[in-house]
């Protein structure tokens, strides 16, 4: 039962660690195949996510943060939970180092419409730590091979505080490109902070995107998807052009096990990417 | 081609299948009866109205060994289990909970990714289908026959059975069936007017009311998308409901599952277990968010997914109307009522 089995991982191997945030609680892990096949085969595309499995603990459906342009691994930047439910599998990887194996089932669900999004300006609204499969996305367009398919390119980033912000280098890199406009805010600065201070949602009225042939993808908690959509809206942003990522618990993650069922669909199999049109044909239920 | 053996040949048929490989039949139980692998060729009885828990654990166990491992060890240490099958003979199973499997195949194996124990063990199965004795009136709970399935209805079945006094007449319905009644040397053929009481049952069988509510099933699929924020009345459909979960159980085709790691002393097996969206944990997430933390919630779930998500998503409703949610209610809440209420709900005051 081992061959095209969806339920059985792959072995995978941890060759780095970053340690992102002055919490320590979010860590990128950077995982390299350990049966060369599977490396192979692991074809995925920015918005798609993974099962991290861990036996004995169990499994966690976690969003890939590298993008397909880096061959050779697989990243996913991942927080411990466990402040109000006991995070089995996020704890014990966040225990592990460098040589520690685990389990990989995916690539899984529905990617950013990379083809919809193509010859269209994109602008990029994240926030906090839901930023992980915005950063994939970004350094997918931002390839060599991949940056003339799609227009001008706009990133609205932010956090509670400075020490929140995740991929600091690359956002420094971001900042110095001409070919994309890079925006950080945070909610309170520090001492050291020469950035913006600010909200998200005031921070997208300020940079005012135009909805001209532009697509906005936004990823944020709740609370900042709330105020932030109204001001897509006053934009001019249809909802077919406003695409977010649904989160819901999942166990399979192939749309078998029913849990992430929301009105007719399957959060796992039929997004968990969406447009706002199509979030607006389900019931509230998540 | 119709054959046909006597009643008291029933263990001879049920040793021949033994011999053949695992027969899994209805047997008598303190609380009922059920489907269960058969040891002993005389335990096969037909004499039964319907099994509590549905023949769905045939093909999804309640619990399937994905994986055994030991913690502490490496990942490439973790042994896959094998599913070594026999060739299976689901025997006596009724027309509405065989609909029940065609329903389930469309999930598990006919769309998106396949589910490979479903469908090994689909494969490895041949269904005996078994007509419900139309002499006797139809259980309370049972509303099949609202749902276009007949009493006597052979589709999905590899044999159909049908009982005629002290005479089991057994039909070829597929090749799989008939592969193996070539091989067994004793039913014989049917005369003429056993053959014309055959067809005649399967006829009689699409006439056979149960509980009479005409059903359209778009209609309903609408009705409730339509109440779906109409809280008062969840409220109060849901009042008695215990969330206990027997319903989804019981049912042929509630399909949900958990996937979870059981260790002891270091030894320890991933598998599937069946779960139920009436479970408060079953959408808790890590961050805390739970959106169906009330019983309402979750009640509407589960009647929503079955007369409504699923209709729009595979086109089919995920019910067969063998009415043992409501049978095994312990607070008899009765999911066909819930049904005609919300057809009325338009016109429900709210409170």
């Amino acid at each position: 039962m081992t061959t095209n089995n969806p339920y059985i991982p792959m072995p995978v191997a941890i060759s780095k660690v970053i340690d992102e945030v002055d919490t320590h609680d979010i860590k990128t892990f950077r995982f390299t195949f350990l049966n060369e096949e599977d490396g192979k085969n692991f074809k995925y595309l920015p918005g798609q996510f993974a099962e991290l499995s861990i036996y004995g603990k169990g499994e966690s459906p976690i969003g890939i943060a590298s993008s397909p342009t880096e061959p050779g691994y697989v990243e996913f930047t991942v927080q411990r939970a466990g402040t109000i439910v006991p995070g089995l599998v996020t704890a014990a990887l966040h225990d592990m180092d460098e040589g520690g194996t685990i389990g990989l089932r995916g690539p899984l669900g529905h990617s950013w419409p990379i083809e919809f999004l193509e010859k269209k300006n994109i602008v990029v609204v994240g926030g906090g730590f839901a930023f992980t499969t915005l950063r994939s996305l970004i350094n997918f367009m931002l390839h060599d091979d991949n940056r003339s398919r799609f227009g001008e390119i706009t990133v609205i980033y932010g956090a509670r505080t400075p020490g929140l912000l995740l991929y600091k280098d690359e956002l420094a890199q971001w900042e110095k490109r001409d070919d994309i406009k890079t925006v950080i805010t945070v909610d309170k600065g520090d001492d050291t902070w020469m950035g913006r201070q600010g909200f998200v949602p005031a921070v997208c009225r300020e940079v005012a995107p135009s909805p001209k042939n532009t697509v906005a993808v936004i990823c944020g908690p709740p609370i900042m998807i709330k105020f932030t959509l109204p001001v897509f809206f006053e934009l001019g942003f249809s909802k077919e052009n406003i695409l977010t990522s649904l989160e819901m618990r999942m166990k399979c993650g192939i749309g078998k096990c029913g849990r992430c069922n929301v009105g007719f669909k399957y959060v796992c199999s039929d997004g968990p990417v969406f447009s706002l049109a199509q979030l607006e044909e389900l019931p509230r239920d998540f | 081609m119709l054959k046909k053996t006597t009643i008291d040949k029933l263990p001879e048929l049920a040793a021949a299948l033994m011999e053949k490989g695992t027969l899994v039949a209805p047997i008598k139980e303190d609380a009922g009866f059920n489907f269960r692998e058969i040891t002993d060729a005389k335990q096969v009885d037909l004499i039964f109205h319907n099994t509590i828990i549905s023949p769905k654990s045939a093909f999804f166990p309640q619990m399937e060994d994905f994986v055994r491992y030991q913690t502490g060890k490496s990942i490439l240490e973790a042994a896959p289990v094998e599913l070594n099958l026999k060739p299976t003979f689901l025997f006596g199973v009724r027309p509405c909970d065989v609909k029940s499997f065609q329903i389930m195949d469309i999930h598990f194996s006919g769309t998106g990714v396949v589910d490979p124990y479903w469908q090994k063990r689909r494969e490895a199965t041949t269904i005996f289908g078994f007509a419900f004795d139309m002499n006797e009136a139809a259980d309370a709970a049972e509303f099949y026959h609202t749902l276009g399935i007949g009493a006597a209805d052979p589709e999905g079945s590899d044999i159909f059975m049908v009982r005629k006094d002290d005479i089991l007449m057994l039909k070829v319905i597929t090749p799989k069936g008939e592969k193996l009644m070539a091989g067994l040397s004793f039913p014989t053929d049917a005369s003429a007017d056993e053959i014309k009481y055959f067809d005649d049952y399967i006829a009689k069988g699409h006439d056979y009311k149960t509980r009479y509510t005409c059903v359209d099933t778009e209609a309903i699929a609408r009705e409730f998308e339509s109440i779906f924020d109409n809280s008062d009345f969840w409220t109060k459909i849901s009042d008695a409901c215990l969330s206990c979960g027997v319903c989804t159980f019981v049912c042929p085709t509630c399909y949900c599952f958990d996937i979870c790691d059981e260790t002891l002393f270091s030894q320890g097996t991933r598998r599937r277990v069946w779960d139920a969206c009436m479970f408060t944990d079953f959408t808790l997430e890590a961050s805390g968010h739970n959106p169906r933390t009330k019983v309402y919630q979750r009640l509407r779930q589960k009647v929503c997914h079955k007369y409504s998500y699923h209709i729009r998503k595979y086109g089919v409703i995920s019910c067969v109307g063998c009415g043992r949610c409501t049978r095994y209610c312990p607070v008899n809440i009765d999911i066909f009522s819930i049904v005609e209420e919300a057809v009325k709900a338009k016109w429900y005051k709210r409170l």
